[in-house]
Formats: C-alpha cells, structure tokens, sequence
C-alpha cells in the first residue's frame, strides 16, 4: 500500500517542487518520480510492474509536457527494471524480505542499480523530447547530470526517509 | 493453437510492454488525436487546480517583485488617461465613431515551463470567463503568447518558447515583415527569419507585432536584436531577439480577445472559396 501512496506522493513533489528547480538554464533537470517506481519490492511480477509504471506515466503526464511522454519512459523502466534486478542478483537469489534500498541492498549495490535504471529513463525521456541531433552534447550533458542530480537526490531521499535502520 | 498460445505465454510480459508502449508513442507523437485532445483538456482542469493550490503559497514569496510589475504597469496605464493629453483640434477628437477591437482579461499565471522544448503555460481562467482558443495574450504590452486549449476554468497558453510557434512580426522603424521562431534552448532569445539580407538591421532595433494575425493589437512590443547570426548560404537574415517577457518571472497576464476576429476570419474564408479553394 505504501508502495502505491508513494506514487501519488513523488508525483506531486516532482510536479510542484522539483520541475521548477531549474539549474543551469534548464541544463540540469531531476525527475525524483521514479524513485517511487525503483522501490517496488522484488518480488512484484513483471506484468504488474509494467501496469504500474504506465499509470504512473499517465499520472505525470496529467502534469506536464506532451501526453504520452512519460508514459512511454516510464514503461520502459517498468520493464528494465526486474532484468536489472536479476543481473545484479547474489548467486543465491534475493531473500523474500529483501527490498531494493541502500539500507538493505548497501551503496554500491543500489547506486548501480538506480544509475542504470535513471540514465535509461532520461535517456529515452529527453531524447523522445527533443527529437534532434545538432545539440548532441547539450542533449548528452543534459541526460547525464540531470540522472546524476536524480541519483543524488533519491540516495539523499533514502537517508532521510529510513535513518539508522541499517542494523533492523 | 496451442503453439500460439504457448508462445504467448512465454512472451507475455515483452507483448505487453510493446503493446503499451506503442500506444504511448502514438499518443506522444499523433498531434490531432481526438484522445490526446481530450486528455489535455481533462488534465488542465485538474493540474491546473492543483497548480493553483501550490501558487496560493508560493505567491507571498514573490509579492514584492509582482508589486514592482504592477506599480510599472500602473504608470504606464496612468500615463494614457485623458488628461494628459491636450486636444489641440476638437474637431479631429474621435471619441465617437470608434470601434472596439480589443477587450482584454486578466489572469493569473499558476504554472510555467521554461525548460523543456515545447512549453506551457496555466492561466486560472478558462472558457467560463469567457477565454478562447487562439486569443493572444500579453504582459505589460509584450507578447507571451496564444491560448492553445481551454477547460472551464483553466487555459493553457502556448508561449513564444515552443518549437511550434510562429508568429509574424515587423521591425519597428522600416516595417520588414519577418517570421518569430524558438529553436528551444536558452529561454531569453528566440529568432525572427525571413527578413532579406539586404535590409539593414541594427543591434538594438526593436521588434514588434504586425496585427496580421488576429491574436494581438499592431504594435505589441516582442524584443530587441540582440546579434546576427546570419549564415553565408542562406538568402535571409537569422536575427536573434532578446525576448521582452521574461517567462521565468511572469505572474500576471492578460488575454487579449479580438471582438472583430470572427468578421475577418469568415470574410478571408468566403474570398478563399470564392477564389476557388486554397492552392
């Protein structure tokens, strides 16, 4: 339940808070909502996560920009996401109590977890958006910071939400 | 059968995703779409709201700097009332037999993109204050740019910093006609293009509306050359023009509603039919 509350939450906090900050001309630009996707436990099936990352695009896209934007970014993390999962899986699988968060997985584990599943998205968003190749290296500065500003901010988000629950 | 079926299941989730994911794509990239219109008049009524909300609170923040706004706008407006003029002909006064073109609402901006390359706008007006699709809106006598769908309460405003905008537009001063264009970017320039390069442009000229469009009064004032950036193989002046309306900073505006525009538009309609259809 909370996983889905969390949607709703991020939605709106990227919607009113953070798409307003605007570092650099618009060069740096994090999109927080996904942190509430990379948090499904997992051991959600791969048709599930599909549906809820749609609706989660559908539900950001009532926000801002062209409709369908999102959606189509977010489908593609929904379903990167259990294939990423798998591949960094320890050699005897995730314990059922496991969840993907630093308190649990560690850093490194969630750092290249969240890293490749950010830059994916913000890849496929910003290209998607733009359409065009003669601003190659803004585009491709544009993608990298604003996933390194996102990662950031979710890792910072972790540190706040749970602290000192490393040992439960 | 029982192939397909095993086939489907065993790629059921990859489906899926396709499937999805194609139907967004249409959405994203089909721009007269009945449900992509649809959906945008339904989430302008409820994002707007919600904006709305938020700009209830963030508004105090920048009281001052819209105070500042109004104060000069204010004078400006003060600056036109009657009195200070002095009639030096009272036969040439033109207080009757005028008619109005121009009525204008004000509304207030809940939410503005910058960054992104198509850009919006909120106004907290909608079609119940009487607001339209295609009316030009202004802020402090510079343009901002053009409703571009409308709910009952809410309007969304495509403003000069979208890739699809086009506006004609004029130098002041040797009236060249030319065509205003963001390529998307820096949010303080745009372009105006099809000016010949024999006409002579200089550094600081200022940019204003024609009137030809129907969306704003003549003269409106857009910005000023900021540099040429001409290439040698083109034929046409590539000016770029620091734009008048700072969009990070702009709160209040106003719709510019054209009372003569339905006379036009039908007038220009029935000479095209007459003419026998557009070519």
């Amino acid at each position: 339940m909370m996983n889905y509350l969390r949607i709703f939450l991020f939605v709106l906090l990227q919607a009113l808070v953070v798409s307003r900050i605007q570092l650099f001309d618009g060069l740096v630009l994090p999109f927080i909502y996904i942190f509430s996707l990379l948090m499904f436990p997992f051991d959600t099936p791969r048709w599930a996560m599909l549906l809820i990352g749609f609706f989660t695009g559908i539900l950001m896209d009532l926000f801002t920009g062209p409709p369908g934007l999102h959606t189509s970014a977010c489908l593609l993390l929904a379903f990167l996401q259990p294939l990423v999962q798998n591949m960094l899986a320890p050699r005897e699988g995730y314990d059922s109590n496991l969840k993907p968060t630093i308190h649990k997985m560690g850093l490194a584990w969630y750092t290249t977890y969240a890293g490749i599943l950010t830059f994916a998205h913000h890849t496929w968003l910003i290209f998607f958006e733009f359409l065009r190749w003669d601003k190659f290296f803004f585009q491709l500065f544009h993608i990298l910071l604003s996933s390194i500003a996102t990662l950031l901010l979710m890792i910072l988000a972790q540190l706040l939400i749970s602290p000192n629950k490393k040992s439960s | 059968m029982g192939n397909l079926l095993a086939l489907l299941q065993r790629f059921h989730v990859l489906l899926l995703f396709l499937v999805l994911q194609v139907f967004s794509l249409i959405v994203l990239f089909s721009e007269n779409n009945f449900h992509r219109k649809e959906f945008i008049r339904h989430s302008s009524d409820f994002a707007g709201y919600i904006y709305e909300k938020r700009d209830e609170f963030t508004s105090y923040l920048r009281l001052a700097e819209i105070n500042d706004q109004l104060a000069i706008e204010n004078a400006a407006l003060r600056s036109l009332l009657p009195e200070n003029y002095i009639s030096s002909d009272t036969a040439t006064f033109k207080a009757q037999g005028v008619r109005q073109q121009y009525t204008y609402t004000p509304a207030k901006v809940v939410n503005a993109t910058v960054s992104r390359k198509r850009n919006y706008l909120t106004l907290n007006k909608g079609y119940a204050e009487g607001i339209g699709i295609e009316m030009g809106v202004i802020a402090n006598g510079s343009i901002v740019g053009i409703v571009s769908s409308v709910s009952k309460n809410y309007s969304i405003v495509m403003p000069v910093l979208h890739t699809k905008f086009q506006g004609s537009v004029k130098m002041k001063g040797t009236g060249e006609f030319g065509i205003l264009e963001w390529p998307g970017g820096d949010p303080l320039f745009a372009f105006v293009k099809e000016i010949p390069k024999h006409v002579y442009i200089n550094v600081g000229d200022t940019v204003i509306t024609t009137g030809f469009s129907s969306h704003f009064p003549e003269g409106m004032l857009i910005g000023s050359v900021e540099a040429l950036e001409d290439k040698p193989e083109e034929n046409f002046h590539r000016i770029k023009v620091k734009l008048a309306t700072d969009y990070r900073k702009v709160a209040w505006v106003q719709v510019v509603k054209n009372l003569q525009k339905m006379e036009i538009d039908s007038l220009q309609q029935q000479q095209i039919i007459a003419d026998g259809g557009e070519e």
